[in-house]
Parts: C-alpha cells; sequence; structure tokens
C-alpha cells in the first residue's frame, strides 16, 4: 500500500445500514399465499424488494416489500398498479423468502448458514460477470420469518448480505457533488442523471458509471457492462450508484458489494464513487455525495465472510408486527359494527352512550318468537352480551316466526332452543357472547311431588344466580305463570326487567319497577321527589288473583297461544328500545313512566331518545298504540315488600310454598282479606273470572 | 367546455364529471404546489365487475417527521443473539445509528363513490418499516387546525372502512355531508347563479377536505 504522507489521515469507511419497510399489503398477499397455495411447504420463496434513490434530505430509503413482491398467483394483484420494471421508484431486486412454519423452526433457523448462502449469490455473480449484465443482483437480499395466521401476526428479520473487505476500505474523502464537480459537470452529471432516470429501460438500474471527459466536462452514463469503453485518458470515472441513504457524511449499504464487485473485476486500489440522490424527481447534486475509497487487493478468490442481518431498534432481534386489526374478519366486522352505531351517534344523537350498550348483559328467558326478535334487535344495538334460557327443542313450525332457527334445527330429534339460538347468534356476529341454558322455570300452581323438590329448588337457585349476574332480564315465556319467580327475583335483586307478552292481536311490552328494597339501600344519594320515590309496577301488580295454573284444560289454541305473526317483531322490538331507553336514561331502573300525552315534545337532555313509557300496549286490529303508567301495589304477589321480605327469609321454602300453593301468595299479600272485603258487598257481581286473566296480556 | 351537465345541481358529480375534475385538479396541483410531489392517476384493470375504466388519484408517501414516543409496544421476541457472538466481532465498518426521529408515511387516495355521487378521500399512515399506524397516532401528526376542525364540524369525521380496489381498511372521510357543503360552496361562489365549472369541483372539494387531513390547497388553485 503506497504511502501517500500528504494524504489526510485516513478513516475506516462506514456504510450507513439499509432498513426494511413490510407494506401491509405484503402480509396480505403472504397470507393468501400461504392458505390457498404453499399450505405446509416451507421451501424458500423467490421474491422481489423494491428500493430507489433517496429523495428526501431527512429521510433514507428503505428495502420494500409490497404485495407485488410475492411471485403473482392469479387475481391477486388486479387491482394494483402494474409491478415490474420502468417504474423510477421501485427498483426491483431480487431476494428470498425462508418462511417456517411454528416458531420454534423460527427461532432455531441457522442464520449464519443461510446468510452466508445468499452471500455466496452474490460472489458468484460477481465472479461469474452476471452482476455487470444484471447489476440489482448485488443488493440480493434474505428475510425469514414466521406467519401466524391463527392470530394474524407475523415475525421477520431481513438480512442485507455485505461482502466484507479485509483490511476494511478506507475513506479518503467524502463530500457532496456539488462541491466536488465544477459547475458544468455538475450540471452535465444532473442533465445526464436525470435521462438515466426518465427512460424507462435504464430508471431501475441501480449502479451506473458516470464518465466525465475532461475536454468539455460533459458527463455520460453507461452500464458497468460498458467498463472497457470508459478507459482512457481524458475520462473521469466514477461508479455511480442509487444511494437510499440520506446521511451527509456516509455512503449507503449498496456500495458494499459495488466495491466488491470493483475490486474483484477491475483490481482497482482507489475507487471515486458516487451516491446518487434526489430530491422531487430530479438529480439533487448537494444531496448526492462523490467520495473516494482506498481498498486493499486481494488474490484470494474465495469468498469472503458476510454482514448484513438488520438490526431492529439497535438491538439484533427479529421484527414483528400484528395486522388483525385489518386482517381477521371477526375484528372486521366489530368494527363495521361499531362503525354504524357511531355514525348513528355522531348524525343524530350525539349523548348517546355506546359504553353501556356494549357492557350490558342481557338474559333472555324464552328463545322463542320474543326471544329470537328481541336477541336480534339486541345486536343490532351493539349489544353483545346475550343469554338465553328455554326448556324446549326447536319445533317444525318454529322457525318461519323465530327469526334464529332454520330447517335444519328441527331435523332429527330437532335442537335444544337455547343451544341453537346461540349458534345462530355466532353464525351473524362470531363476536357475540352467548351462551345457552335449557332449564324450565318453576312455577306456581304447577305442583310439585317430593322426589321433585330438589331439582325444582336448583333450578330456583340457577335462575337466581343468572339474574344476578346479568344487568337486564326480558321476560319473553309464554304463560302468565312462568313470569312469577323471575319477577320475584328481579325485585329481589334489583335488575331491569322487561316484559312482553302477546295475545292473538294485540300486545303488551312494560318495564318493572325497581325493587322495594332498594328504595332505602340504594337511593340515598339519588335526588327524587316524592312523586319519583314511589316505585313503577311490575307484570304482576295489578293483578287480585296469584299466578295459578293456566294451561292446563284449555284448549288448544289457547295452549298453543297463537299470535298474529306481525306481533311478535313489534313487540320484541319495542321491548329493546324500551331497555335501551333505561340504559340511557340517568335514572335507570328508577327513571319515572312517561306517558306519550304528557311528554314536552320528545327528545329532552335527560332522555336523548325520547320519552321512557312504563308500559306500552298495542293492537293489531285497531293498529293503535297507547302508553300506560301504573304503580306499584302493596298487595303484589310478585314485586310487594312483603313478598321479597318473605322470600328473603325464607328462601327455598317459601318458594315451594308458591309454587305448592298458589293462594298462599294470596293470603301473604293480603289478597285474601281484599277479596274478603270486596266479596262482603252484596253487589250482583257476574263471574267475572276473565279469560283475558288465562291468557298472556 | 361543456360542463353544465356533469355537476349536478345537489353537490352531486357524475363519473365522467369526477374524471374531467380530477385531471384538472392534478394539473393544479403540479402547477401551484411545488412543495409536494404530484397526483398521479391510477387507472384500474381486469376489473371484471364493471363495464367503465375506474381511476382513482393517488398521493403517495408524504413524509412527516415526528419525534419518537416512548412506546414500548416492541415484547422482548426472546430470541437470543448467541449465535451472533460466537460469528465475529463488531463489524466496524457499519454506522451506527442513533435511533432518531421516526418518519411516518402517509398515502391519500382520492376515489368516487358511485353510491354517494361524490369523491372521497382515504388515506393511511405507515411507519419506515410498514407498520400501520392507528389513528390516534395520525391525529398526533395532523395540525392543530385540523384535529380542531374533525371534532367541530358535524361534516368531517373519520371512519376507517375498506378501501373499495385494494380490499384492506383505510380511514376515509366519510362522505356523507359532502354534497351539502359543496351546495353551500357552490352558491357562495357562482354570481349569477351559474353552477360550479366541473374543472373547479374537485379543487373546491379538497380545499375543505383536505384541510382536515392536513394538507392545504394553494389558493392560486382556485382560480
Amino acid at each position: 500500500m503506497d504511502d501517500k504522507r500528504e494524504s489526510p489521515p485516513t478513516m475506516i469507511l462506514q456504510f450507513a445500514p439499509l432498513n426494511s419497510s413490510v407494506d401491509e399489503g405484503f402480509w396480505h398477499s403472504f397470507s393468501s399465499l400461504k392458505l390457498d397455495k404453499l399450505g405446509i411447504d416451507d421451501s424458500p420463496i423467490s421474491i422481489t424488494g423494491f428500493y430507489a434513490p433517496c429523495s428526501h434530505p431527512q429521510v433514507s430509503n428503505h428495502l420494500t416489500l409490497l404485495s407485488e413482491s410475492l411471485p403473482s398467483s392469479s387475481d391477486e394483484q388486479s387491482s394494483t398498479e402494474s409491478t415490474s420494471h420502468g417504474n423510477r421508484n421501485k427498483c426491483p431486486v431480487p431476494g428470498t423468502l425462508y418462511n417456517t412454519n411454528t416458531v420454534e423452526s423460527f427461532t432455531k433457523l441457522d442464520k449464519q448458514s443461510l446468510l452466508k448462502s445468499e452471500a455466496n449469490k452474490i460472489w458468484e455473480d460477481i465472479q461469474s460477470g452476471k452482476a455487470l449484465e444484471d447489476c440489482a443482483l448485488l443488493s440480493r437480499f434474505l428475510v425469514i420469518s414466521f406467519a401466524d395466521l391463527k392470530k394474524w401476526s407475523f415475525r421477520y428479520w431481513f438480512a442485507f448480505p455485505a461482502l466484507v473487505l479485509d483490511p476494511p476500505a478506507s475513506l479518503v474523502e467524502l463530500k457532496p457533488a456539488s462541491e466536488y464537480f465544477t459547475s458544468e459537470e455538475a450540471e452535465s452529471v444532473s442533465a445526464a442523471c436525470n435521462e438515466w432516470r426518465d427512460s424507462s429501460l435504464t430508471t431501475d438500474v441501480p449502479f451506473f458509471l458516470v464518465s466525465i471527459s475532461s475536454d468539455d466536462s460533459k458527463a455520460t452514463i453507461r452500464h458497468l457492462k460498458d467498463w472497457e469503453a470508459c478507459q482512457g485518458d481524458h475520462q473521469k470515472l466514477l461508479f455511480g450508484f442509487y444511494d437510499p441513504c440520506h446521511l451527509p457524511s456516509n455512503p449507503g449499504w449498496p456500495l458494499r458489494n459495488y466495491l466488491a464487485l470493483i475490486r474483484s473485476k477491475w483490481n482497482l486500489e482507489t475507487v471515486w464513487f458516487f451516491c446518487y440522490r434526489e430530491s422531487r424527481g430530479f438529480a439533487d447534486m448537494s444531496l448526492s455525495l462523490v467520495g473516494q475509497a482506498s481498498i486493499t487487493l486481494s488474490s484470494d478468490s474465495s469468498v469472503p465472510n458476510s454482514v448484513g442481518w438488520e438490526l431492529n431498534k439497535g438491538k439484533r432481534a427479529p421484527r414483528s408486527i400484528s395486522l388483525a386489526n385489518s386482517m381477521d374478519p371477526t375484528r372486521l366486522a366489530v368494527s363495521a359494527c361499531d362503525l354504524n352505531l357511531k355514525l348513528m351517534r355522531w348524525r343524530a344523537l350525539p349523548s348517546l352512550d355506546l359504553n353501556v350498550l356494549s357492557s350490558v348483559k342481557c338474559l333472555l328467558l324464552g328463545a322463542g318468537t320474543l326471544g329470537c326478535q328481541v336477541a336480534r334487535t339486541l345486536m343490532g344495538w351493539g349489544i353483545r352480551n346475550i343469554t338465553f334460557v328455554d326448556y324446549g327443542k326447536v319445533a317444525m313450525s318454529n322457525p318461519v316466526r323465530q327469526s334464529l332457527y332454520t330447517f335444519e334445527d328441527c331435523v332429527g330429534r330437532g335442537e335444544f332452543k337455547a343451544v341453537a339460538a346461540v349458534k345462530s347468534l355466532k353464525q351473524i356476529f362470531p363476536a357475540v357472547e352467548s351462551s345457552g341454558v335449557v332449564m324450565a322455570i318453576p312455577m306456581p300452581g304447577h305442583p310439585i311431588s317430593s322426589q321433585e323438590e330438589e331439582s325444582v329448588l336448583g333450578d330456583c337457585k340457577r335462575l337466581r344466580d343468572l339474574i344476578e349476574s346479568h344487568d337486564a332480564v326480558f321476560l319473553l315465556t309464554d304463560t302468565r305463570e312462568s313470569r312469577w319467580l323471575p319477577s320475584l327475583l328481579c325485585a329481589n335483586a334489583n335488575k331491569i326487567a322487561i316484559n312482553a307478552a302477546l295475545g292473538f292481536d294485540s300486545y303488551m311490552v312494560m318495564r318493572h319497577g325497581a325493587g322495594p328494597t332498594s328504595l332505602t339501600d340504594d337511593m340515598q344519594n339519588l335526588d327524587m321527589n316524592k312523586a319519583g320515590r314511589q316505585r313503577l309496577g311490575c307484570y304482576f301488580c295489578n293483578d287480585v288473583v296469584a299466578p295459578q295454573d293456566s294451561m292446563t284444560d284449555r284448549t288448544l289454541d289457547q295452549q298453543c297461544t297463537v299470535t298474529r305473526p306481525g306481533l311478535a317483531p313489534i313487540a320484541g322490538a319495542l321491548a329493546v328500545e324500551l331497555l335501551v331507553g333505561v340504559l340511557q336514561h340517568p335514572l335507570g331502573i328508577y327513571a319515572k313512566g312517561d306517558n306519550s300525552s304528557s311528554s314536552n315534545g320528545g327528545n329532552t337532555d335527560e332522555s336523548p331518545l325520547g320519552i321512557l313509557p312504563h308500559q306500552i300496549r298495542g293492537s293489531v286490529s285497531q293498529f293503535s298504540q297507547i302508553t300506560l303508567l301504573g304503580q306499584a301495589s302493596n298487595s303484589c304477589t310478585a314485586c310487594s315488600e312483603t313478598v321479597v321480605s318473605e322470600y328473603r327469609e325464607k328462601g327455598n321454602s317459601f318458594v315451594l310454598e308458591a309454587i305448592n300453593h298458589p293462594t298462599y301468595l294470596e293470603d301473604l299479600t293480603g289478597l285474601t282479606e281484599l277479596k274478603k272485603a270486596a266479596n262482603s258487598f252484596s253487589l250482583d257481581w257476574e263471574d267475572d273470572e276473565d279469560d283475558d286473566e288465562a291468557v298472556d296480556m | 367546455m361543456d360542463s353544465a351537465g356533469e355537476v349536478l345541481n345537489d353537490g352531486k358529480i357524475t363519473l365522467e364529471g369526477f374524471t374531467v375534475a380530477a385531471r384538472a385538479f392534478a394539473d393544479k396541483w403540479k402547477r401551484h404546489n411545488l412543495s409536494f410531489p404530484s397526483w398521479s392517476w391510477v387507472p384500474l384493470i381486469n376489473r371484471t365487475l364493471l363495464k367503465k375504466e375506474e381511476c382513482y388519484l393517488s398521493l403517495e408517501k408524504i413524509i412527516i417527521l415526528s419525534s419518537l414516543e416512548g412506546s414500548a409496544e416492541e415484547e422482548s421476541l426472546g430470541v437470543t443473539a448467541d449465535w451472533w457472538e460466537k460469528e465475529e466481532s463488531i463489524d466496524h465498518t457499519v454506522l451506527v445509528q442513533n435511533v432518531e426521529d421516526e418518519a411516518h408515511y402517509y398515502d391519500y387516495h382520492i376515489v368516487y363513490s358511485a353510491s354517494y355521487m361524490v369523491p372521497m378521500l382515504y388515506f393511511r399512515g405507515y411507519s419506515s418499516d410498514g407498520k400501520p399506524l392507528s389513528l390516534d397516532v395520525i391525529k398526533r401528526d395532523l395540525p392543530s387546525s385540523s384535529v380542531s376542525l374533525l371534532l367541530e364540524s358535524k361534516w368531517t369525521f373519520i371512519t376507517q372502512e375498506e378501501h373499495p380496489y385494494l380490499n384492506r381498511p383505510w380511514f376515509k372521510l366519510h362522505p356523507c355531508g359532502t354534497e351539502e357543503w359543496i351546495k353551500l360552496l357552490s352558491e357562495s361562489s357562482s354570481s349569477d347563479g351559474c353552477q360550479m365549472p366541473v374543472e373547479l369541483y374537485l379543487v373546491s372539494w379538497f380545499s375543505v377536505v383536505g384541510q382536515v387531513v392536513g394538507l392545504r390547497t394553494p389558493l392560486e388553485m382556485l382560480i
């Protein structure tokens, strides 16, 4: 090595590492490729990376993988720009992808040998001269990856193999091109570069020769393979390349293999190189650099060592990315449904509280015509926690009226409704949290034998636990008496209860008032006037008889509660709207009942959705609907303080009494007394045992 | 220059009108907005469902530098580098880089919506390694004027929906208010009850919409 004493102290030439950038589209395409074509095949895949010269003074360019980086599988990229050659911003560079099928095999990959084998390929291309023909081969790269297609997360690690010069090259000088060239040279070089970049034949050729004639300062750009022709006395020769790096005092990574090529092919000890960089689509001579490197020749033709694994934020670790939000179809469904609700809030109801809806837990007692409608409407409101309780199986007559069931559910022995309903909800919206309980609700007036006692009491406990673990309960069964125990339990636990019942051509939807003991327990801090402190009534408050067996000895049509088909959707929908109204109301279960006549025109700040009635009754024979208001009765067999206290005190024995002896409830609440008092008036009442009482209303 | 039929009275625009307006917009942008790269017109070929050739305007790789937040998202992936230690000592020829400011890249697409009959702006952001940016991060990159516009105006809100051609979720400015305010714009700017010329449609539209995503429309473009 000649000693030039007057040369400045030489430093080792330091290269700025190349960094990777993987577009989301690459992972989408790769996932499809893996799922559709590759399966568990983990042989290496040839891919194409893209890079371009730096185009911003503060930000380096990266080697990018796009969806078109993968070998195309037919109609994958029909909607994206045409790939390939001739794009000035996408110089294609060959690479290899090693994808493993498990995390363990990813970790165990022999990175040393993979790097070595890619570096070998570069070395061979240099030796054979192929790199002169297709210079992009100098920037060959490799990626190892592990794609977890269940969780849509991807782990990957790039390597940009660089042949190590030993001893390393030293930097003699480096300065911006505008300072190195004369102004005529700079102008000519710029023009030549721009021409090179504008032609689709050369724009993606990342390594080139810049030959400047010393006679007229005219610059020409030539392919590497024309090196011979560029030799001559009157010419200055620079080795130019697209430099992705933006730094003013370091050249980019591609120079490494370039120097290895130059040394090997042309045996030069002094190399003038030109880091080509752009701005706004044109050559930028102040951003571009010209430098002089000094390299030690070597006669060794064996492949040099290589380096090049990419660092992750300075650490030697792979990178990872999770794309579940944009790839997992279930998540996409969730965000689409959420968007819909948000639009409602933005456009129409800015004060809508969506959080309370997404967190409320609903218990549906009954998965028949009403239950199915309620469930669907709940999901429309973004309510996603729904539990069904139903003892029955899907019968052949059900699917036409019960919107969650299909013909398949009836075939054979028939699926349990509670189970089929859950399945159906999940098919509609996979992210729903739904479960089904196959259980009968204990009813008064249907006495049980002592052997059945244990299991019935077990059901009572289960029902109680269910009610206590949910926030809102829908009473959607098909008899009056089956609503008694749930009403009591809701009053006891102070849970929102929405009751819907159907007649042949009429419907009733109501919300139960707060439980009787709650008034003292929770109410201290709520500011309510005297009227508000009165509880709203429940389904049984207006009754003068206790619930009893309404089913035996009835005719078939009465037993099957035949109703006009339009009613269940109407009543089910109203039930859900009523619940949402309660949930949006600041007082919740304690909200007083409005009448449509008494309202002052609808939406107030307190209740953005409009009025919140207590009861709604309507008929399709009249196409009419009214709202009603009823206060709680002290003699109610389900929600009065007497009954609730007795239940709290006596627990199971109380329930058994009520089930086996319905008059027990009448005695307890004083209804017996009331009736005696009424009967003692001597009036000619017709025996007025309403059939209406027996039919659910 | 028959533009009367293409911008409709109610602020909407036909597909043909959109095509004309888009070209005019891209030209004006190139001439007057030199600090930005120009919009390119991306044709969609091989769309078997559509008979007409559909295109959209694309502006990509806009860089916004932001200082690194102390985001500790990287789990330690537990991959030991012992194989590294064995192989070689530190390579001194590699520049050790300080992890400085992070660059955020933004792509913008202007797409015609056949159902709303107005243009729609789709955009996305990603960091330099390709990771998509969340809306929270994007909002932090927006100038404060944009953020307040988003909060206050009932006509501008950002939703995340599937890009009509790329089949991936992108952010977009929801178009349901567009026709209303285009109508207002057009009424206020026309002197004698003439409709807005179709060449200016997209420019006017973008002068409002661009503000929401921090892209300014130079006044010269509006002439």
